[in-house]
């Protein structure tokens, strides 16, 4: 082929770009009809997820067990019948056999349907036990979360104010983020066919409200509060200038933010 | 270069420009907005309605209950605690919360050897049976006598 | 609660013992069957690559009769590679998000690409250099479907000159060398997905994927010899002995090689005795018991590594006969003992609570998505898809060059040097 640049051909090239330039529009258009599928409602104005770091953290002297935090998540977030995105658990550390030189007995973990209605009285004697106590477990907001880390496609992550979300209409369902988690905060929702987990009600802090289970919670076993503006006399400073404070399975390098006051050895 | 490789070349480079034809409308549009993750995530997760109203929304009607309760032992609680979900009252006070039972009283102050000692708890079949709690402990502020 | 509606919750829920975090409460395991069979197909077909390039690159002549075979059988077993993951998701239709928007922290991201390019760059490429020759003759000679199909497979590239097929030898040569690897890579990450989970005790630890490349090469050996041996029973002709008894002898190292990883692993554990080293030997003597004691340290590895040894020391005392009824046996064992490996390593992690006190116990149905008969199904369908292959590109009535063209250059991949 010869290089002819003639007026036809130089016409054609322009012709060529200008259409070009006018097919962008019209292409947009249609990518923005085949990504309509994926954009849905808004929601609360004027929340700037990064001007907020929220935290929570949970006192065990002060939980009582009652499972009502449970039951108020489940209403709150319809979570599954037999799924939690919180859960209390007891702990009945009996004491040692008199001569066997240990510092205590045996340990029985148990938390029957996640601790909703309460606990039954232990089948372990009251002289037995050498203390319990109850645990409330629930997504520990990792710094440096392997969920998130593993997720294949983005569905999962760790929001730039602390929460680390699901979301829904994004995951494939494949359950690497279940496996990750080391703390068993997360399933696979039945309903939705996706991983799902606490989502420190996000649809209520970002109102101004607190979660559910802070809420409804009569023991001030858990604590909440936003690092980045925390309120006058700051219930969460308060915690951590009054506790000796411990995260759970800290040497796995997650970077759990989820202070707990009074854990003991036995609560894994 | 040798007709086969030609003919591969041009495969590669088709297979390519479907690729990136595909992502230019597969790639939701809010994605990568704050990580790698859709934008949009954020608004919908907080678009959900909240359903329990939240101690503040009583204040608005109820401030002397919650200022009397704010003095005493029950300080802590939040009234949908006993009082059960209270949006649709909030939204429209005709309509009448469920009137409570006493289960409630119990739930909490059921003794367990697993509860802290803080909490003053009774053994339910030993703390005067037949008798009904709100007869000596006034729910909202529990050391007096109603 | 109601009393009643409390019962029944516990009643509906799996067995467990000890303690177990709610959310581990499931009926199923989260990862079940599906995810064992996964990277089983994707072990084979790292690991008939494997013996396939052992004939280019490493270029063990004697090994040239199986050499289209283990390429066939890797692409029967890649093709099916991806149904037991779109069969698993909670959102199949969602799929194309992995390669869209891959997220490159996880391991599972490069599943898309390292599939494609190991399907299309690695495996289709080296099948189309090594029959680019034969599809020519054959599009010339053949009609109908079969015609159609070779014809298509030309590409429109009909040169057989001398320059041409030099070229296809050294680009088949090259993309062995960069499919070594890339095999690696294929079931290498599998084998990461599972090392990088630091939650999991059992998962979480650096030998896991090379324990996973190891006995996959081994596993994709013993496909290999075993489709040959099946083959030759079904077109009633006599294996090649040297062939076979070389192949053998790379199963054997690769099971020797297998057995002392794995084996250094479990030492490794039981030696440092870390904090969930009770819950794990639990699981390994009674839960797995059967699966992994009995099944794929007895009969999958050990059993073979004592048949095929002692065929490596007097081999000359055997018949051809009996020789070739312990290859054939081993190799079944090695096929299912390998496939208890991928179901004890998947199931046998998701047996215990990540409270470490506690185990679940978990029924596998028959019907249903997590069931026996799918699995079986998926296992089948790469076989049959094989048989396929061997009707149309592996049939040794097919006419070559010479029938059609007398005196020509003979290829030395041509149809009458395969079985």
């Amino acid at each position: 082929m010869s290089e002819n640049v003639t007026r036809r051909s130089v016409l054609k090239n322009l012709a060529g770009i200008v259409g070009g330039i006018l097919a962008m529009p019209a292409g947009r258009t249609c990518k923005a009809a085949v990504q309509n599928v994926f954009a849905i409602a808004p929601a609360p104005k004027g929340y700037d997820p990064n001007q907020h770091k929220w935290l929570m953290a949970l006192d065990v002297d002060r939980c009582i067990g009652c499972g009502m935090c449970v039951e108020a998540c489940k209403a709150e977030n319809n979570v599954p019948q037999n799924n939690f995105r919180t859960w209390i658990e007891r702990y009945v550390i009996t004491r040692p056999k008199a001569g066997s030189g240990e510092s205590r007995g045996e340990t029985f973990v148990d938390s029957t349907n996640g601790g909703i209605g309460g606990f039954k009285p232990s089948l372990i004697p009251k002289e037995d036990i050498l203390k319990s106590f109850f645990v409330p477990k629930m997504c520990n907001l990792c710094e440096h979360s392997p969920c998130t880390q593993v997720c294949p496609v983005g569905a999962t992550f760790e929001a730039p104010d602390g929460a680390v979300l699901v979301d829904k209409n994004y995951c494939i369902g494949c359950g690497f983020c279940i496996q990750a988690c080391p703390y068993g905060c997360r399933f696979f929702n039945p309903e939705t066919h996706t991983a799902d987990k606490c989502t420190l009600c996000y649809h209520r802090i970002t109102r101004g409200l607190k979660p559910a289970c802070v809420e409804i919670c009569p023991s001030q076993a858990r604590i909440f509060g936003d690092l980045k503006n925390p309120v006058p006399d700051d219930p969460l400073r308060r915690f951590m200038e009054s506790n000796k404070v411990e995260e759970l399975k800290k040497s796995l390098g997650t970077g759990p933010r989820v202070a707990y006051a009074g854990l003991d050895e036995e609560v894994r | 270069m040798p007709p086969p490789i030609i003919r591969l070349v041009l495969l590669t480079i088709g297979i390519v420009c479907v690729y990136f034809t595909a992502r230019f409308f597969l790639v939701p549009p809010s994605f990568g907005q704050y990580g790698h993750y859709r934008g949009n995530a954020l608004r919908e997760i907080a678009a959900r309605e909240p359903y329990w109203a939240g101690r503040k929304a009583c204040d608005t009607c109820h401030g002397e209950i919650v200022k009397k309760l704010a003095a005493a032992e029950h300080q802590g609680l939040s009234c949908e605690t006993c009082h059960g979900p209270s949006r649709a009252h909030v939204e429209n006070p005709e309509v009448k919360l469920p009137k409570l039972s006493y289960s409630q009283c119990v739930r909490c102050h059921e003794a367990s050897p697993s509860r802290p000692k803080w909490l003053h708890q009774i053994t339910p079949d030993k703390h005067y049976t037949g008798q009904v709690c709100a007869e000596c402990h006034v729910p909202h502020q529990p050391n007096e006598v109603p | 609660m109601d009393a009643t509606i409390l019962t029944n919750v516990v009643d509906a829920l799996p067995q467990f013992d000890g303690y177990v975090y709610p959310n581990e409460r499931t009926l199923h395991p989260l990862w079940s069957v599906l995810i064992v069979v996964y990277p089983y197909i994707t072990g084979l077909v790292a690991g008939a690559f494997i013996m396939a390039s052992l004939v280019r690159v490493f270029k063990v002549k004697a090994l040239e009769p199986i050499y289209r075979l283990a390429l066939l059988t890797a692409l029967a077993f890649m093709l099916c590679a991806t149904l037991p993951l779109l069969f698993h998701l909670g959102h199949p239709e969602r799929c194309f998000e992995i390669m869209m928007t891959p997220h490159f922290s996880s391991p599972m991201a490069m599943f898309g690409f390292v599939y494609a390019w190991y399907l299309m760059a690695v495996l289709l490429l080296e099948l189309w250099f090594d029959y680019r020759r034969d599809f020519v003759e054959w599009s010339r000679t053949e009609t109908g479907l079969r015609g159609i199909i070779y014809r298509a497979f030309t590409l429109g590239v009909t040169d057989l000159s001398e320059p041409a097929l030099r070229l296809d030898a050294r680009m088949g040569r090259i993309i062995s060398v960069v499919g070594i690897p890339s095999a690696f890579l294929l079931h290498g990450y599998v084998g990461f997905i599972f090392g990088s989970i630091k939650a999991n005790p059992w998962w979480g630890n650096p030998l896991m994927p090379i324990i996973f490349i190891i006995s996959a090469m081994v596993s994709g050996m013993a496909l290999c010899v075993f489709a040959y041996m099946f083959l030759c029973w079904a077109r009633r002709i006599t294996a090649d002995m040297r062939c076979l008894d070389l192949m053998i002898s790379f199963l054997f190292y690769a099971l020797v090689l297998d057995a002392a990883i794995e084996g250094l692993d479990w030492l490794h554990r039981l030696y440092s005795a870390e904090e969930g080293i009770d819950v794990l030997k639990s699981v390994a003597a009674s839960k797995l018991f059967y699966t992994l004691l009995i099944g794929q340290a007895c009969l999958g590895t050990l059993v073979p590594l004592l048949l095929l040894g002692s065929m490596q020391l007097i081999r000359r005392k055997i018949t051809e006969l009996n020789r070739r009824r312990v290859y054939f046996s081993s190799t079944v064992l090695i096929l299912m003992g390998v496939l208890a490996m991928r179901w004890n390593v998947v199931i046998g992690g998701q047996l215990f609570s990540k409270s470490l006190r506690g185990f679940m116990s978990y029924k596998m149905e028959f019907a249903g998505h997590e069931g026996w008969w799918l699995s079986l199904l998926l296992l089948a369908l790469p076989f049959i898809i094989l048989t396929v292959f061997i009707k149309y590109f592996l049939d040794r009535d097919l006419p070559t060059i010479e029938n059609v063209v007398p005196g020509a250059v003979r290829h030395p991949n041509s149809p009458e040097a395969q079985i």
